[in-house]
């Protein structure tokens, strides 16, 4: 254990040049699959938010943009945007920073670790449906349970309604949905810890830092680029995330849980106004497509993206 | 040369992980297989004609449905009826996904609301013909046969009437005798018992009021019993005159001013509210022979059962909801698909249904006479005197999203008091129509 | 490997530990104890913890009027194919993302990330016709394909990052030892991340264990229903059948816990640090 190894290595580049066209044989199936069963389907959608379409009628009429503007000049839909980014930023925030310490919970040594590990990770293969029913009879204003817990407790008098009131039904939503999301960043964090090489730690030792600087300075950096990515992910995922709306609130109250895939959902399969629905989509997929390329801007100025560079 | 000797060791290791992959893509490979070889099922009966029916159920682990299906097809030699079960919550969109793209099911299990929708766009075939044939057709009363027809005074019938339900009201006995209290028939006793009942500090209210999704039938009850009517004689919509404003108010003051419901009462859907009424929180809930069978297994004696109170007993209404069957005018075997389709409806099928815990009223004259249903118990019982005077919703298109969402989005604004009890009217007067 | 630990207080650490477990299993005990409940029990005020009679019903009714253990093979199938198909096609991609240079290699990852931009039910309608048409309606197999496809673009990155985390020494080294680039990746490469693909293993399982839309779109039949739709289809119109729900998500839950408690060993994984200390 004389040189300790790192990343940053240069002796790779000559040769990285040399595999030539070979190399998008790796990328290629995966490739084809997306394209073909995602790719399509979303040009597609883009392609009739141009439309008025109903679909229970064949036809359909071009309208340009239209559908665009109908849907930016509506105050529902604008209140579904700044929904959505509320719930967006609430959701990934809390489960980041639980996750993280999660992760690093998990990787303690103690006793009954096997098991442990496993039970906290139930939540995240909760079927939506299960888990907004079970949490919704939990938070329930009348018989839910943790009315009753905080009420023996003492900590309040009267029962809250927690998924009924405007001010709650939303961080009710997202407490559920945080409650899901803890295991998945536990694991991808926990998985990251584990592929650095411990040679570094070793070295960061030797420089006689402590545990917890060790950690933030060399663990943490290293873990880093898979930090990023699963948030990225989570931060599009979450927001199309509509089962919970869905079953808990429909949207509501006075639509103070009404997001962008919700509002989109009603307008396509209830109003029958398909075009409308794609375009609110597509507006999502915009909004989306700037968070990411900023956030990718960050990672490569991280030197996140790319590796050695 | 250090790395290299870190290679070298993983070649070995490597083995175990090659020999779990194999056996996992083994595994998989044999599962697809078998799966592939038991959906072929329908395809070896190549001679019969296959009917494909949609249908969602109530309680999923009632199979008479099923029973149904395979009790017909064995009396059928040269019919083959494919059953798919679908979650009720998701049954709309699959029927407009599978419309849209050219692959509806033959013969589908329909709710009245959705007709005015699917009728305009001319997806449903017209049955007048085939029922006229029938020979239950007269067993069935007009008034169920107009559940399958749109608003439009000359439209032809859609549905098959199959089970009905009407609206009355649950109330809770053991409640009642403590407040000594009668059960209400009118509205002013009913707002009565409703503030006796209302305890906050117990967390006692009165009312179950379903403000979540599906509130628009229970909203739409008590529009009615209060007098308000959604279309006039000349079918006009007048939901949002000055009568409907009053009793619209009436009913979103039980929330908003006397407050004798639960708080929760915005968010409220079927599972609270029976879990309400079942827990004591909620005194009376207004509701169908649907949660009868559920209510009377937790309550036992507690559950009583009472007509829709009326704001004028003289002139009494409440609120009917047909489930039937259509057929979708692409299906191309269609007299066999008719075949099934009446058959669903015969006394005979009707009779398994209705009698299950999937069941609702039957619509046949011969059946609602016996008295296995007439006294069954007080739901049925009740339920069937309130044929007489139950309003369906009036099939136009908007009807569909009024279900949706139209309703839930101004009602609870309308609780809230952000937008007045005409405000919320107006809008639902308008998307009936849009 | 006990270096890379971050001590803690024992006592914080059960403390924490102690939290989490409650948080994360409230849900799930009071799902078992509903599932042994009556109906008298389920709604009781004040609320009732315990059942006042145990019971098995539930349970019975599950397993013996419905086809719930038919649900809960088709979602081992499907969740067992789609990882296994994945995992095919995104390790090589993942692999050649990290170690091969591609021009404008930042507008693929992206790419990759917005396949996920848009609310999966509004692809319903285009991806019917595409899976009508290949006969992948109505069978587990269609189902595995269309989870392949919306799990391999997060795959690859999770996967690319792992790659990147080995140091290119080990490349070289394998190398100069003569391996060719396949043999590489297998027998050199993969092996140090194990952790990695177990992670991966796991977002996959979890993927198409609780995936429902696509599901009840193109597998709703009864003879494929997996667990989530199974499970829905215990909230009728105007029946909810809580027993069936409780009794059927606790039952679900039992072989995802066995198959976390298999992994999680692999999740830790002393290959690594150990073999490059050497």
């Amino acid at each position: 254990m004389n040189e300790p190894l790192t990343v940053h290595v240069k002796a790779g580049e000559k040769k990285r040049k040399r595999t030539g066209l070979s190399k998008y044989l790796y990328l290629l199936p995966a490739a084809l699959l997306i394209v073909g069963v995602i790719g399509y389907p979303i040009v597609r959608a883009l392609i009739l938010s141009l439309y008025a379409y109903n679909p229970l009628n064949s036809g359909k009429t071009f309208v340009g943009l239209k559908n665009y503007v109908g849907v930016l000049s509506d105050s529902t839909f604008l209140k579904a945007m700044s929904n959505t980014a509320i719930w967006v930023v609430g959701c990934v925030f809390f489960q980041v920073v639980f996750g993280l310490l999660g992760a690093v919970l998990l990787n303690q040594n103690f006793r009954g670790r096997g098991v442990i590990r496993g039970l906290t990770l139930i939540p995240w293969a909760t079927p939506s449906v299960l888990a907004a029913m079970m949490w919704m009879w939990i938070l329930d204003g009348n018989y839910g349970l943790l009315n009753d817990i905080l009420m023996r407790i003492g900590l309040i008098v009267h029962p809250i309604p927690w998924i009924s009131q405007t001010g709650t039904a939303m961080a009710s939503l997202m407490l559920i949905d945080v409650w899901q999301g803890i295991p998945y960043f536990a694991v991808m964090l926990l998985a990251a810890m584990q592929t650095i090489p411990g040679d570094l730690l070793e070295a960061a030792k030797l420089d006689g830092a402590g545990a917890w600087k060790a950690f933030w300075k060399v663990v943490f950096p290293l873990m880093l680029p898979t930090l990023m990515i699963t948030t990225i992910l989570r931060i599009v995922w979450t927001a199309s995330y509509m089962d919970l709306m869905m079953v808990v609130t429909q949207g509501g109250p006075a639509y103070s849980t009404l997001t962008i895939p919700l509002a989109s959902y009603y307008r396509a399969y209830t109003d029958l106004k398909y075009g409308e629905a794609t375009a609110m989509a597509g507006i999502q997929a915009l909004l989306l497509l700037i968070v990411v390329v900023l956030y990718l801007r960050l990672m490569s100025n991280k030197g996140a993206l790319d590796n050695g560079k | 040369m250090q790395a290299k000797t870190i290679a070298k060791r993983f070649i070995g290791k490597s083995k175990t992980l090659l020999s779990l992959l194999t056996v996992a893509s083994l595994l998989a490979a044999c599962s697809t297989a078998t799966e592939e070889g038991s959906s072929a099922g329908p395809s070896e009966n190549a001679k019969k004609t296959v009917v494909n029916y949609w249908y969602w159920l109530d309680d999923a682990s009632n199979n008479t449905m099923e029973q149904l299906i395979q009790k017909f097809n064995e009396s059928h030699a040269d019919i083959e009826v494919v059953g798919r079960m679908i979650p009720f919550s998701d049954y709309q969109q699959m029927l407009i996904n599978s419309v849209s793209t050219n692959d509806p099911p033959d013969v589908a299990r329909f709710k009245d609301w959705w007709i005015g929708q699917f009728a305009e766009s001319h997806l449903l075939e017209k049955l007048d013909d085939y029922a006229s044939k029938w020979e239950y057709k007269n067993d069935i009363d007009d008034v169920f046969w107009n559940t399958g027809r749109t608003a439009d005074p000359n439209s032809p019938i859609y549905m098959m009437p199959h089970q009905f339900i009407t609206f009355y009201l649950y109330y809770r006995k053991d409640l009642f005798e403590q407040a000594n209290l009668k059960p209400p028939t009118t509205f002013d006793e009913f707002l009565h018992a409703a503030k006796t009942l209302t305890d906050p500090s117990k967390q006692q209210y009165g009312f179950a009021y379903r403000g979540g999704s599906g509130g628009q039938d229970q909203w739409y009850a008590f529009m009615l019993a209060g007098g308000a009517r959604m279309v006039d004689e000349n079918g006009s919509v007048v939901i949002n005159n000055a009568k409907a404003v009053e009793v619209n108010q009436w009913y979103i003051d039980l929330f908003k001013k006397h407050k004798v419901t639960p708080p929760t009462a915005v968010s409220d859907g079927f599972a609270q509210l029976t879990a309400g009424f079942q827990a004591g929180t909620t005194a009376m809930m207004a509701h169908h022979v649907g949660s009868y069978e559920t209510l009377h297994k937790a309550l036992g004696d507690k559950l009583g059962v009472v007509p829709m109170p009326q704001a004028d007993p003289s002139h009494p209404a409440t609120m009917g909801t047909m489930t039937g069957n259509v057929m979708f005018q692409s299906s191309k075997n269609k007299e066999a698909a008719w075949e099934f389709l009446s058959w669903l409806s015969s006394p005979e099928a009707t009779d398994m249904l209705s009698q299950s815990t999937n069941g609702q009223l039957p619509v046949l004259n011969t059946l609602t006479s016996k008295p296995e249903y007439t006294s069954k118990n007080d739901g049925w019982k009740i339920s069937i005197e309130s044929l007489k005077f139950a309003h369906v919703w009036p099939p136009f298109k908007g009807v569909g999203t009024i279900a949706g969402h139209t309703w839930k989005d101004n009602n609870d604004l309308a609780l809230f008091g952000k937008i007045t009890s005409k405000e919320m009217l107006d809008q639902i007067a308008k998307t009936l129509l849009e | 490997m006990a270096n890379k630990r971050v001590p803690l207080n024992r006592v914080v650490l059960w403390l924490l530990l102690t939290g989490w477990l409650i948080f994360a299993l409230g849900p799930y005990i009071w799902m078992l104890l509903t599932s042994f409940k009556t109906s008298s029990d389920l709604f009781a005020m004040p609320v009732r913890y315990l059942p006042t009679k145990w019971s098995l019903d539930a349970y019975r009714d599950l397993i013996g009027s419905t086809p719930f253990l038919r649900f809960m093979k088709n979602s081992m199938i499907v969740a067992a194919c789609t990882t296994v198909l994945t995992l095919l096609l995104a390790v090589p991609a993942g692999f050649t993302l990290s170690r091969h240079h591609y021009r404008g290699k930042p507008v693929i990852l992206s790419l990759l990330i917005s396949s996920q931009f848009f609310p999966t039910i509004l692809l319903v309608l285009a991806l019917f016709p595409i899976m009508k048409s290949t006969g992948l309606i109505q069978n587990l197999f269609g189902l595995v394909i269309v989870y392949t496809a919306f799990v391999t673009p997060f795959t690859i990155w999770l996967i690319k990052g792992f790659f990147d985390n080995i140091p290119k020494e080990v490349d070289e080294a394998a190398k100069i030892d003569g391996c060719n680039e396949i043999r590489m990746i297998w027998h050199v490469l993969l092996p140090v991340i194990v952790p990695g693909i177990v992670a991966a293993a796991a977002y996959i399982v979890i993927y198409s264990w609780n995936e429902f839309l696509f599901a009840v779109t193109f597998a709703s039949s009864a003879e494929t229903h997996t667990v989530p739709v199974g499970l829905k289809t215990f909230i009728g119109d105007y029946v909810m059948r809580w027993d069936l729900l409780t009794g059927g998500g606790v039952t679900a839950a039992v072989p995802i816990l066995v198959f976390f408690m298999i992994i999680q060993r692999r999740l830790i994984s002393g290959l690594t640090s150990g073999a490059v200390k050497s």
